[in-house]
Parts: C-alpha cells; structure tokens; sequence
C-alpha cells in the first residue's frame, strides 16, 4: 500500500463523549488527535466545569474562552443537548446509535438515572464500548464521593510522596492524577476496541481514577506488602541513588543532578575536577553515598554556586586575587551542557516558559499553534509519540459550545428539518 | 500443583498479541499492562547477569539478588523471560526470528544504538513488515537533546512537572515515587496501541512509534501551557496552596488529629457550598464570625475576599480540622456534599475500605519464596475481557524452553549449542 493511502488510526470511529474536566475529554482527546470523531455532547444550561474554569482568553470569563477546556479538546467537534428535556434521553440514544465509543465520568448511577446507562445503550446499539471514569469506580463504600484530581491525588499517595521529609505532604502543584489516569483509560478503551474488531464484541469500562492512580506508584505498595517498609517523600533525593538532588544556580533557576550508576558517578567526579570529597572511602559505593547525602548536596550546591553567574555576570569571573586565572562561569543551562558531555544525566527545572523557547520540543514539533474562532491562534499539546505512518493530526482548535449542533443532528443522527427545528425551540438542545 | 508462571490470559482484548520486551525502566511498566490485557509479553535479557532493573532496589528483606529485587517484580510480573545475547549476530538472528512472530517491540536504547542491535525499524519491518516497534528515549529520536542522559529526575525537570511542585521556601521537588517514568511508561503504551490499531485500520502495515519522556512529562502540567500562553504566567508550586489559572488559591492542605486531608477552596468555605460547611463548624462551635449574614452571603457568592480575609478562613478551617480523624472529617464531608479526601500513606492504602469493597489487590505467590505479597490490581474492570494477574515475575531465562523449543521449533541439540556459545 503507498505510503499517502494510508488512514489515521481511529478512522471510521465515532464517539459520543459525555465526560467532562480533565479525565475523560483527555481520553478522547487521543481518539480525536488520531482520527476518530469525537463529539463532545454538552449542556448549555449547565456548562461543563472547564469552560468555566481559567485561565481565559484575555483574563475575560466566557464560555468559549476557557485555554483549560481548549488545550484537552483539539480536533473534537461539540454539539448541546438538555439531558433533563423529557426527550434529552431519547435524543442521546439516537447519537449513541451511531457512535463506537461512548465516555461519560459522572458520579455512578448518574447515566442510569438519565436512562442512558450501559444496558440502556447496548439495546440500541450492540456492539457500543462505553468507559465510566468516575473517581472511585461503580461500586463501594467510596463510589458516590465527589472531588476532583486535586484531592483525588492526596487519597491515592501522591501528596504523602511528595515533598520534603517531615515537612508537610505537599503533593503535585497540579490536579496530578488527571494528568496521569488518562493515559491508562485509553490503553483499555483501545484494546477493547482491537478486541470488538477481532470479535464483534462490545462493553463495558468500569474505570476507577483511584485504582488506576495506585497503579502509578512504581515499587511503593510492593515494598510495603513485601517488606513492610513505608516509604515516603524525600524531597529531591532517592531511595536508591546519590548523588540525587536540584541545586540552585545563580540565575535563578534550579539543575538537577542524578547518578543511578556508577558510570554515571565516574563522569560526575571527573566533571567535578575529582575534588577530595568525591574519592573519600565513604563515597565510594552507592550503598554508602546513601548516607552521605547531606554532605553531597552540600558540596553539590557550593559547586554550583561557585560556577554560575547572575544574570548581569560575564562569563569570565575576576576574583579578588590577579594572580588567580579567571574562572569560566555558567548558566544553568552550560552547567547542563557541560556536565552531559562528561556523561551526566543532569536536566534545569523548567518553567512553563522555558518549554515553549526549548528547542528539543521545538524539534519535536510538540506545541501545536490552533486557530480559535474566539481565542484566534492558540498552543495545544501533542501526545509523547510520533507514528511514523500515520501520525496525529491536531486539524482543529476546541470546538465553541453548540458549534456543531446542527451537523450532528441532521447529518450524523439524521434529523429531518422539521424535527430539528421543532426541538431546537423547545429547549431540547440547550 | 504450582501455577505456570505465567498463568494463560485466553479472555484478555490484547490475547493473540505478542509482545517483545527489550525495555528499560522507561518501558518495562507498560508492557506488564499489555500483558495483564491478555498480550504473551517476552522480556529479553542478557545472558547471565540478566536486565538491570533487576540490580535496582528496594530488594526483598533488603536482600540484594537478580530475583529479589521489588522493582524488577513490580514492572515484570506476568512476563516470560528469555536470554539473548544482542552482541552476537546469532543473537539477532534468533531475536529477528521472535520478531517474525510478534506483533510489537518496545526498546529503550538511545538513538542510533538500536541499529547496532539489529533492533532498528528498518531492520525489523524487513522481518516482519506489521511489527510495531516503540522506542522510548529520554528526549526522542531527532533533535538537539536527542543525546542527552536522563533519570526520573532529569525528565520530571525538563519537561516541567518539579517546577509545578515545591514551595518558595524550598525550590521545585520531584514526587518520590518516579512520575517521569510513570508518565512515559503509560504514555507510550497508548501510542502503541494506537498503532496497533492503525495496522488493523490500514491492511496490516506496521510502523515506528518514537516516544519522548520529556515529552511525557510535559504532557502531565495541568493547565500550565494554556496559562503561559494566554496570561504569560508561569504557574509554579505554591506548597500548601493551589495555583488556579495563575493566582495561588485558598490552603487545600489541612492536618487533622491523625494525619492530614485534602480540602479545596478551605473546604469549601470559599464556594456555592459555603453555607453547608459554616453550619458544620457553628454545631461544633467553630464557626466564630463566619455564622454572620454578611460573610455566608459574600462566601456563599464567591465575592472577592482580602488575603487577611481568607487567612481567617483558613485559620478557623484548621482549628476545625485539628481535633477530628481525618477520614471521620472526610466521609462526614462527602455526606454533606464536599468532595473532600484524606492524605494516605502506603499502609493506609492497603488498608482502604474502598479498595477492599473492590477487590483490588492481588496476591501474587512466590514458588521460589513460598511466600504470597498483595500487589496492586486491577486498573480497569472490562465487563467483556476481564484484566487479569498473571503471577511473579520471571527469573532470568526461565521460558528459553518454552520460547525457543515450542514457539520457534528450535531442537535441544541446538539450544545446548546456543548456551554454549553464550547467545542464551
């Protein structure tokens, strides 16, 4: 087959997505930014949470304004639809018929009560897959909880691993598990669609944020089921590596420098100058630089002070003495560079701002430059893969809410006129 | 009579698939996903010492040794386990005639290395033009950074995710349990579904998935590029704090008796349900100025309060949460109508009601141990293709039987002949 013939992957699917915030929409969002089609099924009496959560287009509140809501909702259309108008439920159904794939992450037993829960589905349209990501799962004591990632990342262990030993459980400065339970969602909604299309066969997603959350906390709960150790938040250092930590450079910003190997502590000494320090009997094993690591953060943290500059500094440092030839100073991001060429994994905490000038990103094409309707030319994530034959495709900016009402009515559902407008006007699609 | 390790999966979506493991920690979580979805996940080691992660801590009872390691148990369990030695061209013969019967391969090897291998793209599409290889690098496959060596930490800094976390008193912190391999182990899963998916899509062609961990990281910032982008703020760790759309919030972060919860808007103080949450405090006689008409109306409307305001709000919040357990304060919450959660540490989870009620966690046995651990479970129920475990990890070449005698037909004549040459 030529190279051109080719079809994104999730060409030919549909999908009826009545999940909202962070969670499901990012779920879909992969779907869209492949192929799929992705109709975002919404209210316009009761927006969705992140059209009404900041930051907005010209620090101005609006329904279609929202750069949270744009950035999770590329490439997907949006169509209204009243879910409590005595023919809400009917008229989802008739969507649902048509789709592939439906999302929805309301609390458990909201679907059920607006008559579209999974069985009510399946009876028009067999081969459905649907994927519930309320927060705590369909079932138990905990299912009919409320919150958001913000909270939901201090239950699940976030919050008690992060941040300094025996400072307070800090957390992620984020919705954390928003932003991490996605990505197991769409691994089983998609496996579940190979499936239907081996088998023929649909179903149903029962997708716990908080189960698949505790999935994401690497060795944690193993080693405290196996060796009833509780491990905890260590601020920048490591259960098993040091040197491990983030120093402050003088302008300003923060490196990052790890050594999980003995390679990798080789380079550092050598990118050091193998100072005293470093050859001391007790830094020799990584066992033993464990124990050392207050005395390395130290000695890391001089260093880095003693060889970046300010802002307003040269590069070349006169000290006081004329006999002392002078010394190179760095900027965060030389220390980087010099000490990745010795062979040492060291990185500068980035801002928000630094990712857009980066230019491994830039490389990557990772940012994406949408044009709004409302919010004109705006940024957009990509995913972390690149497929090399058929990659995603970011084709369009969020949709405005309703923008796609009547195409869905008429051309996907296939409304006729009279019926379209008789329910427009009685409120049905707002 | 032992289980086979691993146990069949006929029912999972993925079962049919194979799936060869060349990975490091940046891939090894992800295909135990794939293959608790029902995929014969094969993970290739060097012969003898076998994959480093198994070198990497914690160790069971602090033990170390190439099967102790928890690390290695918890990204491999439910795996196969073949040696393979990629140095020698025998090697990557042998290896190109798994590929011939596979259906993915995820590697980790930085960029160019992999064709030293024979685990190049091309290479393997020769072989087998519907394989879909998945190659994870710290920072992708092109690109002036292509080259650069990086830990968890390196990525959770460069792609942004420390700067969002820590305090002004402190700087930006990593999250312990490593988020940067978590984010790109997942990540990356997903792009491979994709293009399996895509083959099905497009007649069976195969392709080359090139994944970033920078990029994946930078993936998981919440809303901080759309703030950037529309107000030039950069949104950064506000400790205790909440950062919304730029302006650090109202304290989220109470202590109670017994710990601590987790508590937007001061509870819910600032908020349509401020009234709910000050009739709460008034019957437990904290309440203080807040029962005043004047304040529930401005609370209840969200008008802007001064920063000394919501200190007081805070203040009375805390004293409030100071003298209750954390989940009695919690459920009691939730009845109400706040969505509020407690902070859990990893024994606390273990213990959770609700995870029980679910039956979420597993017990895997150890043959080699006589010894049973709870892992964590399911991830996703599927009512169709149910998620299964599939017991411990493998030990270092356990399946070249398997693999070699009865999936590639290889005789024992010359399986002995490979482990002489050293190639398994």
């Amino acid at each position: 087959m030529a190279e051109q013939e080719l079809k994104p992957a999730f060409s030919g699917i549909r999908v009826a997505d009545f999940a909202w915030v962070g969670v499901g929409p990012l779920v879909s969002k992969y779907l869209a930014d492949h192929g799929a089609e992705v109709i975002r099924i919404e209210s316009a009496t009761y927006p969705e949470t992140l059209r009404r959560a900041g930051p907005f287009f010209e620090n101005t509140p609006g329904l279609d304004r929202s750069g949270y809501y744009a950035n999770f909702n590329s490439s997907k259309i949006c169509a209204t639809l009243n879910l409590k108008h005595p023919r809400g439920n009917e008229i989802a159904k008739r969507i649902v018929e048509k789709c592939d794939v439906v999302t929805e992450s309301y609390t458990p037993g909201t679907m059920s009560r607006l008559g579209i829960d999974y069985e009510a589905l399946r009876a028009v349209r067999p081969d459905i897959i649907m994927i519930s990501m309320p927060l705590f799962g369909q079932t138990g004591p905990w299912a009919p909880w409320m919150g958001y990632g913000h909270v939901l990342q201090a239950a699940a262990g976030f919050n008690h691993m992060t941040g300094w030993p025996d400072e307070p459980p800090i957390g992620a400065g984020t919705a954390y598990t928003d932003f991490l339970v996605p990505h197991f969602a769409a691994i089983a909604l998609i496996a579940a669609l190979d499936h239907r299309r081996r088998t023929g066969e649909g179903q149903w997603i029962d997708f716990g944020q908080y189960e698949a959350a505790v999935n994401g906390l690497w060795t944690t709960m193993l080693d405290w089921s196996a060796n009833g150790h509780e491990q905890s938040r260590l601020g920048n250092r490591d259960i098993e590596a040091a040197p491990h930590g983030a120093y402050r450079c003088k302008d300003g910003k923060w490196l990052t420098i790890s050594c999980t190997t003995e390679e990798h502590w080789t380079a550092l000494k050598a990118a050091l100058g193998r100072p005293e320090w470093c050859d001391l009997e007790r830094m020799r094993r990584r066992w033993q630089r464990l124990n050392e690591q207050k005395e390395i953060d130290r000695h890391l943290q001089f260093w880095a002070d003693d060889n970046t500059r300010r802002p307003d500094e040269p590069p070349e440092f006169r000290g006081e003495n004329p006999e002392v030839p002078p010394q190179r100073k760095y900027t965060s991001y030389e220390l980087m560079e010099f000490l990745q060429k010795f062979g040492v994994p060291a990185g500068v905490v980035q801002s928000p701002e630094d990712l857009r000038a980066d230019p491994q990103l830039s490389h990557r094409g990772h940012y994406w430059t949408l044009q709004h309707p409302v919010m004109g030319e705006r940024i957009y994530d990509g995913a972390a893969f690149r497929l090399s034959r058929t990659p995603a495709n970011l084709h369009k900016a969020a949709p405005v809410l309703g923008e796609d009402t009547e195409y869905v009515y008429r051309q996907v559902v296939g409304m006729e006129e009279d019926e379209f407008i008789e329910l427009l006007a009685d409120g049905a699609f707002e | 009579m032992p289980l086979p390790v691993p146990t069949p999966h006929p029912r999972g979506p993925l079962a049919g698939y194979r799936v060869l493991d060349l990975a490091d920690e940046k891939g090894q979580f992800g295909t135990r996903l794939l293959g608790e979805l029902g995929a014969d996940v094969i993970k290739i080691e060097a012969p003898r010492e076998g994959d480093p992660v198994r070198r990497s801590g914690p160790f069971y009872r602090g033990e170390d040794g190439p099967e102790t390691s928890i690390a290695w148990w918890a990204l491999n369990a439910g795996k196969r386990s073949v040696t393979c030695q990629l140095r020698l061209e025998v090697g990557r013969q042998l290896l190109h005639r798994l590929v011939a019967v596979s259906d993915i391969v995820v590697e980790t090897n930085p960029p160019g290395r992999a064709a030293e291998l024979g685990l190049d793209y091309a290479t393997l599409a020769a072989v087998n033009p519907g394989i879909i290889l998945v190659s994870i690098t710290n920072f992708g496959q092109t690109g002036p950074y292509k080259d650069y060596l990086a830990t968890d930490i390196t990525a959770a800094a460069m792609g942004g995710l420390m700067y969002l976390n820590g305090d002004d008193e402190h700087g930006p912190v990593r999250t312990t349990a490593p988020q940067a391999y978590t984010q790109v182990n997942t990540q990356a899963m997903v792009g491979a579904m994709t293009a399996l998916f895509a083959r099905g899509t497009n007649g069976g062609v195969g392709q080359h998935v090139d994944v970033s961990m920078q990029e994946a990281a930078a993936n998981a910032l919440d809303n901080a590029s759309a703030t950037w982008d529309l107000l030039g703020i950069n949104n950064r760790g506000p400790g205790l704090r909440r950062m919304v759309g730029g302006n650090i919030g109202a304290r989220y972060l109470y202590e109670t008796s017994d710990g601590w919860l987790a508590a937007l808007s001061a509870g819910g103080l600032f908020g349509p349900n401020a009234n709910t949450l000050i009739d709460w405090l008034d019957e437990n006689g904290e309440a203080g100025e807040l029962v005043q008409p004047t304040w529930r109306e401005r609370l209840s409307t969200m008008t802007p309060i001064e920063p000394e305001e919501l200190l007081y709000l805070e203040e009375r919040f805390a004293a409030f949460c100071s003298r209750g357990k954390k989940l009695d304060l919690v459920t009691e919450a939730q009845r109400r109508g706040l969505g509020w959660a407690p902070v859990q540490s990893p024994s606390e989870l273990a213990a959770c009601e609700q995870l029980g009620a679910r039956g979420f966690w597993t017990t895997v046995h150890h043959d080699d141990l006589d010894a049973s651990f709870a892992y964590p479970g399911a991830p996703w129920k599927l009512s169709a293709t149910p998620w299964a475990q599939r017991g411990r990890a493998p030990h270092i070449g356990e399946h070249n039987a398997d693999v070699y005698g009865e999936l590639l037909g290889l005789e024992e004549a010359e399986l002995r002949r490979l482990r002489l040459r050293m190639v398994i």
